[in-house]
């Protein structure tokens, strides 16, 4: 009550829209559709495009990293217990619940001990990739048709060229698949990353909830950076997998 | 073209036992295949054939006994330099979808690491030996036709020029016209590699037509019967062999046997303006109560009836139509087909100008089913297609 009296009392002296703080106000337009918390205002969109920049470079940063991490981390593990089946069970659970961990109590329970900042987020964005990708990962192996592997091997194959030559081709588009998946998933969770002190596109966003022209611009440039990061996946898979066309032609 | 050496490969009571299992798969197999002969296993599903077939390349390991592939056991090389030794092809296909056809044909020379010039040249001196068109070279497998896919799969196996290839159900997954194409594609490309193939199949009919030997096998992995088609037609060891080879074996056999390798009745000739009472005074004791009219070539123009002997002269064109006329180098299974499909009793057969070389009867093949004479090697060993 008292925290809404200031700010009110703020928001008189800045001439600024009513629920408004006052730094909102700093550029020309003070009336209109900033005052009237219209759907989308694009004047202001256009002024203030830059204080979603950084943020915006911070968020794929963190995207990049968890991904990247997770994807080095699921695959290895995929392809260890590929050869090694009886650790799959215990792999599957231990992602599983990892999985399960609301992100917001996650990044609470590693304050402690990583402090606020990148890593208390990109652990927690980095495991619930995990899941995904090594799911994926693993289906993928286990789908080669056997009779490649057979020939494969009948050939003289051994384990490691089988993995080179045959499985992991083979298990690209499921893998790929996975991969797509936690991009977008961890674009879309990397907007909590200011709760663990990130930043992120969740930090303008979380300034200023009420906002719509916020919420829209934080919405926009979150979905935009998801299409833009499947669409490369996706232009890199085409590319690499040429057979891939061939038998859909 | 040159090729390397074929190998024997001797089973030498071979035996698997899988773990946990009461009964060997394959138990104390012994089988010789000489060097450069097509040697089929066959038998129902359970009889270990392509088990007894995967120990030769180590794929499964053996038990007990032992396997010599051109007088070295397997047992003591390293799996995966004798894979790359021994020709392997499977049911279905095994081609690698990922890679193009020239890429798949190259897998064994890649993992020898042949350079670059000698793998290119190799490719496609294969695609040719399979007539494969040139240009497939660069396409993926799921482009190509399942006859197609089912050649790249052998001129894979082919690639490093082994002296021994496994083929496991080669065919199988193939529709039948195509199949028959292929079997005569392949042993035409046998007639020229001469390798040492051992060939699984369920289908005995393949396994005759194939095999220069067959192994017929039981379940439990025992081996019933070891000879050559002929034999195993002519002189199954038990009721098993018997059975499997099925109550047509005496059909079969005729699958074996050209029409050239038999002795063919006499019919009376007659030529169009002879007097008919010397064409009457033939038929007299003839093998074949009915006149063949011939041309000046003595090629077979149809049957005279006993209208045509009325008149005074032969006549030009006799009542009855020759058909069917016989190639001697027809299987026999085929000229009994056609025989009984015209519903005749005789049919002219012809060398290969179309000239009269004698008369099929189908009392002529009932006979000789029956006779010992059929039992012999001789008139059993069918020349193979080589052309």
């Amino acid at each position: 009550m008292l925290a809404a009296k200031s700010l009110m009392v703020a928001d008189a002296a800045n001439k600024c829209a009513p629920g408004l703080p006052a730094n909102f106000c700093h550029h020309h337009e003070t009336t209109g559709c900033v005052a009237g918390n219209g759907l989308f205002c694009f004047g202001w969109a256009a002024d203030n495009f830059d204080r979603y920049v950084g943020p915006f470079f911070r968020h794929f940063e963190i995207v990049a990293i968890s991904v990247v991490a997770g994807f080095v981390i699921a695959l290895a593990l995929a392809l260890y217990s590929h050869r090694h089946r009886a650790l799959v069970p215990p792999l599957l659970g231990a992602t599983g619940v990892l999985y399960t961990i609301p992100s917001v109590a996650f990044f609470f329970l590693l304050l402690p001990i990583t402090g606020l900042g990148l890593w208390t987020a990109v652990i927690p964005l980095t495991a619930y990739t995990l899941q995904i990708i090594y799911r994926n990962a693993l289906a993928g192996l286990s789908n080669v048709p056997a009779d490649a592997k057979d020939a494969g091997r009948g050939m003289g194959m051994s384990e490691r060229q089988l993995l080179r030559r045959v499985e992991l081709p083979l298990a690209t588009p499921e893998i790929v698949a996975g991969l797509r998946i936690a991009i977008v998933s961890t674009v879309a969770i990397a907007t909590l990353a200011f709760l663990a002190g990130a930043g992120g596109l969740g930090d303008p966003l979380y300034a200023q909830p009420t906002f719509k022209t916020n919420i829209i611009m934080v919405g926009v440039l979150t979905i935009a950076m998801a299409l833009i990061l499947d669409l490369i996946v996706v232009l890199a898979q085409r590319f690499a997998m040429p057979w891939q066309r061939a038998r859909s032609r | 073209m040159g090729h390397a050496e074929a190998l024997s490969v001797a089973f030498q009571k071979a035996t698997k036992v899988y773990p946990g299992a009461d009964h060997p798969a394959v138990n104390e197999l012994e089988v010789d295949v000489p060097a450069g002969e097509i040697c089929v296993f066959v038998g129902p599903s359970g009889c270990g054939k392509t088990t007894a077939m995967r120990m030769v390349n180590r794929m499964v390991d053996i038990t007990e006994g032992d396997i010599l592939v051109g007088g070295t056991s397997v047992r003591e090389r390293s799996p995966s330099d004798l894979r790359r030794e021994i020709g392997y092809v499977i049911q279905q296909t095994g081609l690698f979808p990922h890679r193009t056809i020239a890429q798949n044909i190259a897998t064994v020379p890649g993992l020898l690491g042949w350079d670059g010039d000698r793998v290119e040249a190799r490719v496609r001196t294969l695609m040719q030996l399979i007539s494969l068109d040139p240009d497939l070279a660069d396409r993926y497998p799921a482009q190509l036709s399942g006859g197609q896919q089912q050649r790249v799969g052998v001129a894979r196996a082919l690639a490093a020029d082994p002296g021994v290839m496994l083929m496991d159900e080669p065919f199988g997954a193939v529709d039948p016209i195509n199949r028959e194409r292929l079997q005569n594609e392949f042993l035409r490309l046998q007639a020229e590699v001469q390798k040492t193939i051992l060939f699984v199949t369920h289908d005995i009919d393949e396994a005759i037509k194939m095999g220069d030997r067959v192994a017929i096998l039981r379940e439990g992995g025992i081996l019933a019967q070891y000879a050559t088609p002929a034999e195993l037609l002519m002189a199954p060891a038990d009721d098993f062999v018997e059975d499997f080879v099925g109550a047509d074996r005496a059909l079969k056999r005729l699958a074996l046997l050209r029409v050239a390798d038999i002795d063919l009745w006499k019919a009376p000739l007659a030529f169009v303006g002879q007097a008919t009472a010397e064409v009457r005074a033939k038929l007299e004791g003839a093998e074949v109560p009915h006149a063949l009219l011939v041309d000046s070539e003595r090629r077979p123009l149809g049957w005279l009836s006993e209208t045509d002997l009325q008149q005074e002269l032969v006549p030009a064109t006799p009542d009855i139509s020759p058909e069917p006329v016989i190639d001697r180098d027809d299987v026999m299974r085929d000229a009994l087909s056609d025989v009984l499909q015209h519903e005749t009793m005789y049919a002219p057969v012809v060398d290969a100008e179309g000239r009269i070389a004698g008369v099929l009867s189908v009392e002529i093949i009932s006979e000789f089913l029956g006779s010992k004479e059929a039992l012999s090697e001789e008139h059993a060993a069918v020349e193979r297609p080589t052309e």
